[in-house]
């Protein structure tokens, strides 16, 4: 029965002669591992399709949905980070078997007459798989492929005369945005892949028209494609897709970064395999990058087969190709280098890792706004604050020696490190008069002269030393710190009366109390510490450290913040929750 | 002269080992991509719907319904509905009849049971009518025609009255079943 339809199907399709075309072609000198990056290349191109035709069942192109969709399917679909990981994973393979395959044939001189035509198609159809993976490192729409393709858009403005006309409409506008998304969609999901297609079908025509091209000396006998050609092709992909589901499941998918957010600046770093141009940006004017280079490469590739003809010409070839991939290899190679000795790239990069992890974690518990998933980030204090830091304490402050992101400070540090601010550990610290005149504390400001180090601090006696741990206990109870425990009322009592002096402890002239008040009326001649470090006593103290409950006019350069209109009340509020929502790295 | 048998044998039994590995690995290679994706396409099916617990949600004031027992239209807004990974706070969600009986509240999924389509109040001849497939449905929202094409009389909920306030407990329904089974 199934002969019998066969048989129907073949008579009215011809089927058979088909396949029989397909299978039993000719090939000279055996079966070779030399000749299965054409099939790998083409399975990775199937497999792009498929599991890109799938992604699009879940993908929204749209400045607040493109990263909220893809990260729901990464973390709420079943499978969803597989299938994303292998898409991912795949378009890298089908990078390094183009360079396989182009090496092949320029080492084996397959680009010589009479295949020249079938060399430029293979050429330009490595030009479309790369505008494929740059298009496609924009869609998730997170910081990495925001800022990277930003970078890549305005080099096509470099075009002569139609380039910034030519970035507006590849664009969708001057700015980033929807249109951006959907024109970078239909490009990578329509118009690349129908060309691709159309290409391939082009490539393989004209690949059997003049049949494989043999690499001298023929090793053994000649065979046909069928079995053993295809064997030695399917055991090729099938060790692609090994590697791309060992990459996958390792990395756990494709890396999903924050959302875009243009106020929130990303270093701009492209895919791996464009490294090579954006260390040569760093060397050469835009213009040479993004015309000349380029140009100059693409007539190159077209005079190839021309120049293999001459005397020594295939042998010039190879070399050229080498030497070309040599330099992209050292360019490449000086890019991570010199992005890894780069300490404030590195904290960019563990900045963006912590803010991804930040807002997957909010957006699981809260779910995202119709405003989209950077609006979570926004309103965030865990990011906003450090942020807030970042730009206006850091340039004296520190917090864990750094600016409150992980980035280190060019400035010198002139003000205390703030990170545990007001806890048991810190004011103990404090206390000490190595710390209180070491730059963590303040080694940077007047007050490491000030009365309180030179006549206080440094004339401690062993035994008075003894009991400030317990006059810092006291005082970090005052801040109410959400990760320390509150005292109870009797030890509260007791250190209340050490501070007091009650028993005189302290000699005269350096119980706290002779300048500082605390829980009293009184005025003393230092910050009063009543509620010290407390989230009503920081609000107060940054809008105005110059009131007389603080330093008054002792103020060593501390801005008024509030005060002077430097930041509004809520950018103060989320700074102090921030500030004191979690100890130091002690 | 011609390969002994044992060795013709030996040749034929590689050829087939080559066939059958060479069709294995293809097949792999072909059916990969499609399989990869094949848990993610039929995530919605495996997802289980309908048990979860159904909030009360405000609709109007009782005094704003005729104490004749007319049927008004309103919109039913929810505090919060979640489309995969959007949550939108209090969005129009769909829309009931409400009728009044005395101190007492029914309400009537505009959705017609059938197939989804608005049903319209018509005050002429006092009933429901869906125009779409010609359904209709008395006012106590059963079905008042033998070869109605509706299987059901009109899905109603749960539906309270507290200081004067109607509160109900909006649901969809599954179409075109004799019973009513929350979706």
């Amino acid at each position: 029965m199934i002969k019998g339809l066969m048989d129907w199907i073949d008579d009215r399709s011809g089927i058979r002669g088909l396949v029989k075309e397909a299978l039993y072609e000719k090939v000279p000198g055996g079966a070779r591992w030399r000749y299965v990056w054409g099939s790998c290349l083409t399975f990775v191109f199937f497999t792009q399709v498929v599991t890109g035709t799938l992604l699009w069942m879940f993908y929204a192109p749209s400045a607040q949905t493109a990263w909220e969709s893809v990260y729901f399917l990464q973390y709420h679909v079943a499978g969803g980070w597989f299938l994303r990981g292998v898409h991912h994973y795949m378009a890298q393979a089908m990078i390094v078997l183009l360079v396989l395959h182009l090496m092949q044939v320029v080492i084996d001189g397959a680009y010589k007459a009479p295949r020249e035509l079938n060399f430029w198609f293979g050429v330009l159809m490595m030009g479309v798989t790369l505008a494929l993976s740059l298009t496609g490192y924009l869609l998730p729409w997170d910081q990495k492929g925001y800022w990277a393709t930003a970078v890549a858009t305005n080099l096509m403005a470099e075009v002569p005369l139609i380039g910034p006309a030519l970035q507006k409409i590849v664009v969708g506008g001057s700015e980033y945005g929807h249109h951006t998304l959907t024109r970078f969609f239909a490009l990578h999901a329509g118009v690349l892949p129908a060309s691709l297609v159309a290409l391939v079908v082009a490539h393989i025509y004209l690949f059997r028209k003049h049949g494989i091209h043999v690499k001298e000396p023929r090793p053994k006998r000649d065979s046909y494609f069928w079995p053993d050609q295809v064997l030695k092709d399917a055991i090729a992909c099938l060790a692609v897709l090994l590697a791309v589901v060992a990459l996958t499941i390792y990395f756990r998918g494709a890396p999903l970064g924050p959302p875009a957010d243009p106020s929130n600046e990303f270093p701009a770093r492209p895919e791996w395999y464009f490294l090579f141009l954006f260390q040569l940006l760093k060397y050469v004017p835009a213009f040479w990058g993004a015309v000349i280079i380029p140009a100059f490469l693409g007539l190159w590739m077209f005079l190839t087969p021309f120049i293999g003809k001459s005397k020594g010409g295939h042998q010039f070839n190879v070399g050229f190709w080498w030497v070309l991939i040599a330099g992209s290899a050292a360019l490449t190679g000086m890019a991570i280098s010199e992005d890894q000795a780069n300490l404030k790239h590195g904290a960019a990069i563990e900045e963006a890792n912590w803010q991804a992890e930040r807002v997957i974690k909010i957006a699981d518990s809260e779910g995202i706004p119709p405003a989209g998933a950077v609006t979570l980030l926004r309103k965030d204090p865990q990011n906003q604050g450090r942020r807030l830091f970042a730009a206006h304490c850091a340039s004296c402050h520190r917090y864990n020696g750094h600016d409150g992101r992980g980035f280190p400070v060019d400035e010198p540090q002139s003000a205390a490190d703030l990170a545990g601010f007001a806890s048991v550990e810190w004011i103990t610290e404090l206390l000490d008069y190595d710390h209180y005149v070491s730059e963590k504390y303040f080694g940077g400001t007047k007050f490491k002269d000030g009365t309180m180090a030179r006549k206080v601090l440094a004339k401690y006696t062993e035994e008075e030393k003894k009991l400030l741990p317990e006059i810092a206990k006291l005082l970090a109870d005052g801040a109410e710190l959400p990760y320390e425990e509150k005292l109870d009322e009797d030890t509260r009592e007791e250190l209340l009366s050490l501070y007091y002096n009650d028993d005189l402890k302290f000699e005269d002239g350096r119980a706290c109390i002779e300048c500082h008040d605390i829980d009293s009326e009184d005025e003393g001649s230092a910050p009063d510490l009543t509620g010290y470090g407390s989230r009503e006593w920081l609000i107060a103290f940054i809008e105005n450290p110059e009131d007389k409950r603080f330093y008054g006019k002792k103020n060593d350069r501390m801005p008024c913040y509030g005060r002077d209109g430097k930041l509004k009340d809520e950018e103060i509020a989320i700074l102090v929750d921030w500030i004191r929502s979690q100890p130091a790295d002690f | 002269m011609s390969d002994s048998p044992k060795k013709e044998e030996s040749k034929e039994d590689r050829r087939k080992f080559i066939v059958t590995s060479t069709i294995a690995a293809s097949t792999a290679c072909a059916l990969f991509p499609l399989a990869s994706g094949i848990p993610s396409v039929l995530d919605p099916a495996t997802k289980e719907t309908g048990n979860a617990e159904v909030p009360w949600t405000k609709v109007t004031n009782l005094a704003t319904l005729p104490e004749d027992g007319t049927p008004t239209k309103f919109e039913v807004v929810l505090e919060k509905v979640k489309d995969a990974w959007t949550t939108y706070t209090n969005i129009p969600a769909g829309a009931v009849y409400l009728a009044r009986n005395g101190e007492k509240v029914t309400a009537y999924n505009l959705k017609c049971p059938h197939l989804g389509c608005a049903i319209d109040y018509r005050k002429n001849s006092n009933d429901y009518f869906c125009p779409c497939h010609n359904s209709t449905f008395g006012l106590d929202g059963s079905v008042t025609t033998d070869n109605s094409p509706s299987p059901r009389g009109m899905d109603t909920m749960d539906t309270k009255v507290e200081d004067g306030v109607v509160w109900i407990r909006f649901q969809q329904f599954v179409p075109n079943i004799a019973e009513k089974v929350p979706v």
